[in-house]
């Protein structure tokens, strides 16, 4: 017998926990941090990884959190730090002088070399756009 | 001098984010948290097409490629 919808609910799958996610991302993280920038491998796991997810965030495959119907003024406060970075960004980027006024991507980019920050960095991508697919 | 600058400003947007982040957290707040303001955007649809989902999945994608990959 079909229930009405509103007495259905979403059973959390059991790979959709923390406890199954957040190794499943870690793992990803540590083969991610090992590959150097410029390589086919690295653009090819960036690819994979960022097109499965992609791929799961388009479709109807994960439970997603309900979404707000609409923001209120505070969400303003949101302008002042985008407006920020991208004033630095936009400033960097044009006067393009390298390292003497540099941009953000040429300040991380040597930070980025050593495996352990770089795989940090995978994780924090990976777990954000996660969060992503799940909204 | 000028790089000195240029770092000072991006640590100040760093921590620009996370303060707000974190006023968006307390109790009772009216600022959405970054997740909410995501959300919001994402909702966006042009017909059938889910404009804000290609949107903010395309732009969180290229950031990773350009940082950890390129």
């Amino acid at each position: 017998m079909k229930q009405p919808p509103e007495l259905t609910v979403d059973l959390p799958r059991a790979w959709d926990r923390p406890v199954v996610t957040v190794p499943v991302l870690a793992c990803l993280s540590l083969v991610g941090g090992q590959l150097p920038s410029f390589s086919t491998r690295a653009n090819l796991w960036i690819l994979g990884t960022g097109g499965a997810l992609i791929w799961l965030g388009l479709g109807n495959r994960v439970p997603r959190r309900p979404a707000p119907r609409r923001l209120g003024r505070g969400a303003l406060w949101w302008v002042l730090p985008v407006a920020v970075f991208g004033v630095f960004e936009g400033a960097t980027f044009v006067l393009s002088v390298g390292d003497e006024f540099p941009t953000f991507s040429r300040l991380a980019d040597p930070l980025l070399t050593d495996e352990l920050v770089r795989s940090a960095a995978w994780f924090g991508w990976l777990a954000a756009f996660w969060g992503l697919v799940r909204r | 001098m000028m790089r000195i600058l240029a770092i000072a400003g991006f640590v100040t947007a760093l921590l620009l984010f996370a303060a707000v982040e974190w006023a968006a957290r307390r109790p009772d707040s009216r600022v959405p948290s970054l997740g909410d303001v995501c959300a919001y955007v994402m909702r966006y649809e042009v017909g059938p097409v889910p404009v804000g989902r290609i949107g903010v999945f395309g732009f969180w994608w290229w950031l990773g490629w350009h940082f950890l990959a390129r």
